[in-house]
């Protein structure tokens, strides 16, 4: 299981990296392995307002459907429209295919760095 | 996760670091790495295995075994033959499922019944309360035996490395089989839950698993996880007990006859007397019949039935989402997933399985029982309303070895034949016409063995006048049977009917011939007809009772098309009430040569069967039927049995170098004229009754059920060419006959020693007739039929008696027949041998090679070519114009 050190993870398994004040959000490698096959992406609109803590869409996998959490507060500034295509992207390559860009972030929730997340990750799983 | 019960395999999936999960009170594979897409597609395309150790499996013993079962079973137990298996719902007094289960007799005095795992105490209990006053013993040995599902088009290939080469079971659904996988017992059954036309499910003792689950990893199969059985099953359209059977997302008890299965699963055989839910289930059935034929008057009987559903717009569903036609509320899904699928091209035959892959959303759904196929529906996924539509189905596995996935489209509209002038057509056609017949007539090497070219003599007589008139005859009793003929002009057409009625008595042997069928089916409708109304004879007030038992050659081992009831048969054979189905039994097969019927087990059938008719004739004819032998036992047993012989294929063998029939007992024969027999394409019946027999009334019977029965117009112009092939025959067939034959066993021999596969009994020459059948490799057959046709070699691909259907079929059958007519001898075989070789072994174009061996031979030999006829035929051609 690979966890980035230069990235922060939530509780609820999604990664942000910050670029300037635009903050990039994920699903983690911990979470897509035990999602498994990722078949559809239900992608929030660029503009839409997003609240830390409260889902903004979700993620379908064979077995089940998952809700995305977002970490921070703010507005969604890009979506990654190559994910409603390529789903399977968040299995092959968790941390380069991104979900969502927010900026004028206002708020965040709990954030691990990576050796924390890890850690957080061997107890649940 | 400790009291958690776990399989043989658990160290296995463990170590294979698969991910385990509670499964109805089981620790299972939910996946391995490999995940669930993967597996599933692996499945389809190679071979999948699946640990169901955890289903319950209940050995069901004792003198009353079956009466228990057809009280606890909706299936009819009686049906179950031994070395078969059949799918059954556990019901419960409410007409609703208990379970669903499938019922095994690898042993004459023995059934097995497995179960869900998760439902394995639950059925325990109830029929242990059922068992009460049964005389009869239920032992569970779930922990003794592990089970491993191998599924998917490579399993067969697999499982036959592992037994040596030997058939693992019969090519058909539910047969079952014991044997030895490289010296340990495993018990096989052709069944699963994937939907696969090529799957098994392989029993074997507990401590010899883990050997039987590596070993078939060696060999080329890869471990599947629930996951993809589930994404599988619903791709086949198969229940899951707790979703599509059971109770349903409100809680409410779903029907049994609500699950599309439930047709093949329920009986009310008097056999099963009043089994749990007898009552209920009929009153569901008579909806489900309603229903079925469109009459939504009354749905109380059946409100909701489970049906396939696919999503249009992107999204997924998941069990439990509500569905809507409109604003109404119809239902829910029951089960939905996204499931994948290996995308294909090309149509029909040329379908390609392409290695790129798609998703779709698919599941079964419970809805209103008024919705139909096509429907539109909405899916309320989360909030938003999915587009959504009924289909007839996922997936279809009529195409084996491969099942295929039914993607949704809409009917496309037919494209409408345009007007304007059709000039420019009409020459296209003439054209065409010209240019197929210079194909095959001169350029082609036709090894079709149910065809013929006849000779220009026959086909200059097919097209003279009477070809386009009437000539409706019968006998009259008050005129002493005098033919009366309804149309005038006829004398000459008359003339050669006698005549040739005259000669086919002659070439067959027998006492009366009908020659007025226009085709070997016909014929053969002609006297199942007969046969029938022969029986009911005496009682018209009834409705007329049906042929059982019939005794033919199965069409998976060679039987004819048109003696099995898909074919003639159809409308004539009964049901027989105690198995509820068709009243047929199959002549045994010997087991070193499945071409052949095996004489003293086909005794032992006839004893325990008694039936009424004994039908010989294959179309993959590689040996002599055992007419005389079976005659005499019939005989000898005293059984009032018609024996008819089919030689529909081997009409033109009739004689010194193959069969007589008549001479062998046969008191029937049927035939079509234009596969070995010179003629154009039409039918014969030949009877041995003579006048004064009690028989002889069946005979009149079968020339009314020619005429008026089956055929009113008789085609007169082909009468005219068939008289003329008939004097062709009788005056050619010694030397004829002895050329097919001998070609065909020299051009098996040139086939054998140029290394291909071909199949019979060497000791005499792998054939006794005009065919030869070669081995190209499971599933290629079509493609090696089309690559030969490229090459100007025409023959037809077959399954071969381990094949389970024509796409599946992995060989050729070719005859010698029509190139011996033109000239070929075993020097001219032993060149066609190497070519064939050439390009099936080596994928070698010979095209040329072919049309260089092809021109010298386009002379038809065996017909009269003295000058005078040449004239005579010279001066039709002018008269009539062709």
């Amino acid at each position: 299981m690979n966890y980035p050190a230069e990235l922060k993870y939530s509780k609820d398994h999604e990664w942000v990296k910050m670029e300037g004040d635009v903050a990039v959000i994920g699903i983690s490698d911990f979470a897509q392995d035990a999602l498994g096959d990722v078949v559809f992406v239900n992608l929030p609109q660029e503009g839409d307002a997003v609240t830390a803590g409260t889902p903004f869409g979700d993620v379908e996998s064979v077995k089940a459907v998952s809700d995305l959490v977002c970490p921070v507060t703010g507005t969604i500034c890009a979506v990654n429209e190559d994910l409603a295509d390529s789903p399977e992207n968040l299995n092959s390559d968790p941390y380069g295919a991104w979900i969502i860009k927010v900026q004028g972030v206002s708020g965040q929730e709990e954030l691990l760095d990576a050796a924390a997340y890890e850690a957080f990750c061997a107890e649940e799983g | 996760m400790s009291e958690l019960k776990r399989t043989q395999l658990y160290d296995v999936h463990v170590a294979a670091g698969a991910t385990m999960v509670d499964f109805g009170g089981w620790e299972m594979p939910i996946e391995y790495p490999s995940k669930i897409v993967a597996e599933h597609l692996y499945t389809r395309h190679a071979c999948g295995i699946f640990d169901v150790s955890h289903m319950g499996r209940i050995l069901v013993e004792g003198p009353e075994r079956v009466a228990f079962l057809q009280h606890v079973l909706s299936s009819n137990v009686m049906a179950l033959d031994l070395n078969q298996s059949q799918y059954a719902i556990i019901p419960n007094e409410r007409g609703g499922a208990v379970d669903d289960a499938y019922l095994y007799r690898f042993e004459e005095d023995r059934f097995l019944l497995v179960v869900n795992a998760a439902n394995t105490d639950k059925d325990l209990a109830h029929l242990n309360e059922q068992l009460k006053g049964y005389d009869a013993k239920m032992t569970v040995i779930t922990g003794d035996w592990a089970a491993i599902a191998v599924q998917g088009p490579k399993s067969k290939e697999i499982l036959q490395i592992l037994s040596g080469g030997e058939a693992v079971t019969e090519p058909v659904k539910n047969a079952l089989n014991t044997l030895q996988f490289e010296g340990r017992t495993v018990r096989v059954a052709k069944t699963g839950y994937t939907g696969e036309p090529l799957g098994f499910e392989v029993y074997i003792e507990s401590a010899e698993a883990a050997w039987l689950w590596n070993r078939l990893i060696e060999l080329g199969a890869k471990p599947a996880g629930l996951g993809a059985r589930d994404t599988l099953r619903l791709e086949a359209c198969l229940p899951l007990y707790g979703h599509d059977m059971g109770d349903d997302p409100e809680g409410k008890e779903i029907p049994i006859f609500a699950v599309p299965l439930a047709k093949f699963a329920v009986s009310f055989s008097e056999q099963k007397g009043d089994f749990i839910g007898r009552e209920p289930l009929e009153k569901q059935f008579a909806a489900f019949k309603r229903i079925m034929n469109r009459d939504f008057s009354d749905l109380t009987g059946l409100p909701r039935r489970i049906m396939p559903i696919t999503l249009v717009d992107k999204g997924v569903m998941r069990a439990g989402m509500p569905v809507y036609k409109g604003e109404k509320q119809i239902g829910f899904v029951t089960s939905g997933t996204m499931v994948p699928y290996y995308r294909h091209e090309g149509e029909g035959l040329q379908t390609v399985i392409l290695e790129e892959t798609a998703k779709r959303a698919i599941g079964l759904a419970i809805v209103d029982s008024d919705t139909i196929e096509d429907d539109e529906v909405q899916v309320d996924v989360r909030g938003k309303k999915l587009r959504a539509v009924i289909p007839p189905y996922h997936m279809r596995v009529d195409a084996p070895p491969f099942a295929r996935p039914i993607i949704y489209r809409p009917d496309e509209e037919d494209n409408a034949v345009g007007s304007g002038d059709r000039a420019p057509q009409a020459l296209e056609l003439i054209r065409k016409a010209a240019e197929n017949h210079a194909w095959r007539q001169e350029q082609c090497v036709n090894l079709i063995p149910s065809e013929m070219t006849p000779s220009r003599a026959v086909r200059l007589l097919c097209a003279s006048d009477p070809s386009f008139r009437y000539a409706e005859h019968r006998k009259i009793k008050s005129f002493y049977d005098a033919d009366v003929f309804y149309y005038q002009g006829t004398e000459f057409i008359d003339q050669v009917e006698q005549l040739l009625v005259e000669e086919m008595r002659a070439f067959l042997g027998c006492a009366e011939v009908e020659t007025r069928c226009i085709s070997g089916q016909m014929s053969n409708t002609a006297v199942f007809s007969a046969l029938v109304d022969w029986k009911n004879r005496l009682d018209r007030k009834h409705d007329a009772k049906r042929l059982g038992y019939v005794m033919n050659n199965h069409i998976v081992k060679g039987g004819h098309l048109s003696a099995q009831p898909m074919g003639a048969l159809h409308d004539y054979i009964a049901i027989d009430p105690v198995t509820e189905r068709h009243a047929l039994v199959n002549f045994p097969v010997c087991k070193d040569n499945i071409y052949k019927i095996d004489v003293e087990e086909t005794k032992k059938a006839i004893e325990q069967y008694k039936p009424e008719l004994i039908i010989f004739g294959k179309s993959m004819v590689l040996h002599k039927e055992p007419v005389a032998a079976i005659r005499k036992f019939v005989d000898e047993m005293g059984l009032n049995t018609t024996i008819m012989y089919d030689m529909a294929h081997v009409l033109g063998l009739i004689g010194d170098y193959f069969q007589k029939p008549f001479e062998e007992g046969a008191e029937i024969v049927t035939g079509s004229t234009h596969k070995t027999f010179f003629g154009p394409q039409r039918g014969v019946v030949g009877v041995n009754y003579k006048k004064g027999e009690l028989k002889y009334g069946l005979w009149e019977t079968i020339e009314s059920r020619a005429f008026p029965g089956s055929v009113s117009n008789h085609h007169l112009g082909t009468q005219l060419g068939l008289l003329m092939a008939a004097y062709e025959m009788n005056q050619f067939k010694a030397e004829y006959q002895k050329a097919v034959v001998s070609n065909a066993k020299s051009f098996a021999k040139s086939l054998k020693a140029a290394g291909l596969d071909v199949a019979g009994d060497p000791a005499n020459d792998y054939t006794e007739t005009h065919q030869v059948i070669v081995s190209v490799g499971y599933g290629t057959g079509p493609e090696v039929a089309m690559r030969l046709e490229r090459n100007n070699i025409i023959c037809n691909y077959q399954a071969t008696p381990e094949e389970e259907g024509f796409t599946a079929s992995g060989a050729l059958r070719m005859g010698v027949n029509e190139m011996t007519r033109f000239g070929f001898g075993p020097e001219e075989f032993d060149k066609l041998a190497q070519i064939l070789a050439d390009c099936i072994l080596r994928g070698k174009e010979v095209k040329e090679d072919i049309m260089k061996l092809r021109e010298g031979y386009t002379e038809m030999k065996y017909c009269f070519t003295e000058e005078q006829v040449a004239g005579a035929l010279s001066e039709l051609a002018k008269k009539t114009g062709l």
